[in-house]
C-alpha cells in the first residue's frame, strides 16, 4: 500500500488542448512522465499496489473537464466521441443510442454505475488492455482514434493501434482526443455479450462485440472485437473474411469454429482458463452469426 | 491546493494535497464519517457518494477534481429527526444489518430514484450492482428501495 504517497503528487489543469500538448511535450523531452487524469479508475487502484515512491512523482494533469476532449457529434456519416466521454454519458447520449446502440449496451456492462460515471473511452484506449470492453466495441465498429501532440494531429485505425500486451502505436507524447466511427444504417444488427464471474463489476473472461450490415442474406459489413482471448483485442481477421465471403446461410458451425480457433490465442489466468475461453469464443461467435442468419 | 466545493448543499473550502482521495478528505478534514471505506479499489461501493448527481466511488476520486463540484454524502440525505424516505424504508423493511454497505446503498438508490421514480426490480438490482452487502442477501434492500419509491410517488401525488 502506498496511498500515503498520494500526498506528494501535484495536480494542474491546462486551459486548452494545445497548452496540454505543450506541457506533455516539454516534460517528455526532459524524460519526465505526465499522468493525464480523467476518471482514474485504473490509476488510483494501481497506486495501492505500487511500491513506495523514491523519486519526485510524475505530474498529474486533471483532464476530467477539458472541453476539447468531450462531446459527442454526428457529422454526415461520422460519429465523433470525445475521449473524455464517460460510459454513463455514452449510455445517456441520444445520438449514440440511435446510431451506435452496441456502445450503449457495452457501456452498461463496464463495472457498475459508479465506474461507468468515471471511466472514459479514452482511458480504456490508453490502458490498451486486451480485457477492455470499450476497445473491443470500437474494434467492431472499425473506429479511428484521433491523437494529438505538439507535433500535430493524426489518426490511427483500430487495426493499427495495438501491437502487444498493453502496447500501442500511440507515442508517449500523443494525447487521445476522440474516436471516430462510421455508424451502420439505423436498425442494423449488432451484438454484445460479456461473460464474467458475475453480471456487474466483473472483468471479462470473454466478451464479443459485433456490428453488421446484411443485404439479401449476405453480410456486406461485418466487424467484431473479442475481449481477453489474445495479447491484444482480437479483431478476428479469419472470421471476418469467412463471414464476408459467402451467404450467411451457407456458413457452417465447423467453418466458424475453425476460423475462431485461428483468431484467438487464449491463456489461463486468474479469471479463466484458455480451454474455457476457446469454448466461449466459439460459442459466442456462433451465437452472433446465428442471429445474423447463419444456420448454426 | 485550495479546493472549493459544495458539500451536501453547503459551500465548503479545504486545503489539501490534490491527489488525496475524496474518501479520506470526507472522513478527515471535512468531518463526515458516514461514508465508509470497504475495499478501497472501486469494487464494493461502500464509499459511494454523488458527484454532480451521479454515483461514484469516493476511493477513486482525487479531491483536487472536486473543485467547483457538488458532493452528496449519506449525511446529505436526511437528519436523525427527519430521515429521508429511503433511510426510513431501509430501517422499516430490514434493509440494513451491519451497516457498512448501507451509506453506499442509500446513495446509489438515491441516484436511481432521482432519475427513475418507478423502477422495476431488475432496474433496482442493476443500480445497486456496484454495492456489495455481505449480510442481508439483497432482497430486503431491493424491497426497501421499492417501498421508498412508492412513498416518494405518493408524496409527489399529494
Amino acid at each position: 500500500m502506498s496511498l500515503a504517497d498520494l500526498h506528494f503528487f501535484k495536480m494542474t489543469r491546462e486551459p486548452s488542448l494545445d497548452a496540454l500538448c505543450a506541457v506533455v511535450a516539454e516534460r517528455h523531452a526532459q524524460g519526465l512522465a505526465t499522468i493525464l487524469y480523467a476518471g482514474g479508475t485504473d490509476w488510483m487502484v494501481e497506486q495501492e499496489m505500487r511500491a513506495p515512491l523514491h523519486d519526485e512523482p510524475p505530474l498529474v494533469v486533471d483532464i476530467g473537464r477539458m472541453g476539447e476532449l468531450r462531446g459527442i457529434s454526428l457529422a454526415g456519416d461520422s460519429l465523433r466521441i470525445g475521449a473524455g466521454t464517460t460510459y454513463l454519458e455514452l449510455e445517456r447520449s441520444a445520438v449514440v443510442q440511435a446510431r451506435a446502440p452496441m456502445l450503449v449496451r457495452m457501456a452498461k456492462d463496464v463495472g457498475a454505475v459508479q465506474i461507468q460515471a468515471r471511466g472514459t473511452l479514452g482511458g480504456n484506449l490508453a490502458t490498451a488492455s486486451p480485457a477492455a470492453d470499450g476497445v473491443a466495441a470500437l474494434a467492431a465498429y472499425d473506429a479511428t482514434i484521433v491523437v494529438k501532440s505538439a507535433r500535430g494531429e493524426r489518426r490511427i485505425a483500430m487495426a493499427d493501434l495495438q501491437t502487444g500486451y498493453k502496447k500501442s502505436t500511440r507515442a508517449a507524447d500523443e494525447i487521445i482526443v476522440a474516436v471516430e466511427l462510421a455508424p451502420p444504417p439505423e436498425g442494423s444488427p449488432w451484438y454484445w455479450r460479456k461473460v464474467g464471474a458475475r453480471r456487474a463489476q466483473a472483468i471479462s473472461k470473454v466478451a464479443l462485440a459485433g456490428v453488421a450490415v446484411v443485404e439479401n442474406g449476405t453480410a456486406t459489413r461485418f466487424g467484431v472485437g473479442m475481449v481477453s482471448v489474445a495479447p491484444v483485442t482480437a479483431r478476428m481477421a479469419t472470421t471476418r473474411a469467412l463471414v464476408l465471403g459467402k451467404a450467411l446461410a451457407e456458413i457452417t458451425a465447423e467453418e466458424i469454429d475453425h476460423a475462431v480457433d485461428q483468431d484467438v490465442t487464449p491463456i489461463d489466468d486468474v479469471r479463466s482458463t484458455g480451454e474455457y475461453r476457446s469454448h466461449v469464443a466459439r460459442a459466442l461467435t456462433r451465437d452472433l452469426l446465428r442471429q445474423l442468419g447463419a444456420r448454426v | 491546493m485550495k479546493i472549493s466545493l459544495t458539500l451536501n448543499g453547503a459551500p465548503r473550502e479545504l486545503d489539501s494535497a490534490p491527489l488525496v482521495r475524496l474518501l479520506d478528505a470526507l472522513r478527515g478534514p471535512l468531518g463526515l464519517t458516514g461514508t465508509k471505506e470497504g475495499c478501497g479499489e472501486g469494487e464494493c461501493g461502500s464509499c459511494t457518494v454523488l458527484l454532480d448527481g451521479d454515483p461514484v466511488n469516493a476511493c477513486l476520486v482525487p479531491i483536487g477534481q472536486c473543485e467547483g463540484r457538488a458532493i452528496t454524502t449519506v449525511e446529505g440525505l436526511g437528519e436523525m429527526a427527519h430521515l429521508s424516505p429511503l433511510q426510513r424504508c431501509f430501517i422499516d423493511e430490514g434493509g440494513a444489518q451491519c451497516g457498512i454497505c448501507t451509506p453506499g446503498m442509500l446513495i446509489s438508490a438515491e441516484a436511481l430514484l432521482r432519475r427513475v421514480p418507478d423502477p422495476d426490480e431488475p432496474t433496482i438490482r442493476e443500480a445497486l450492482a456496484g454495492n456489495l452487502c455481505r449480510c442481508t442477501g439483497y432482497q430486503r434492500i431491493v424491497e426497501s428501495v421499492r417501498r421508498a419509491a412508492e412513498l416518494l410517488r405518493e408524496g409527489a401525488a399529494r
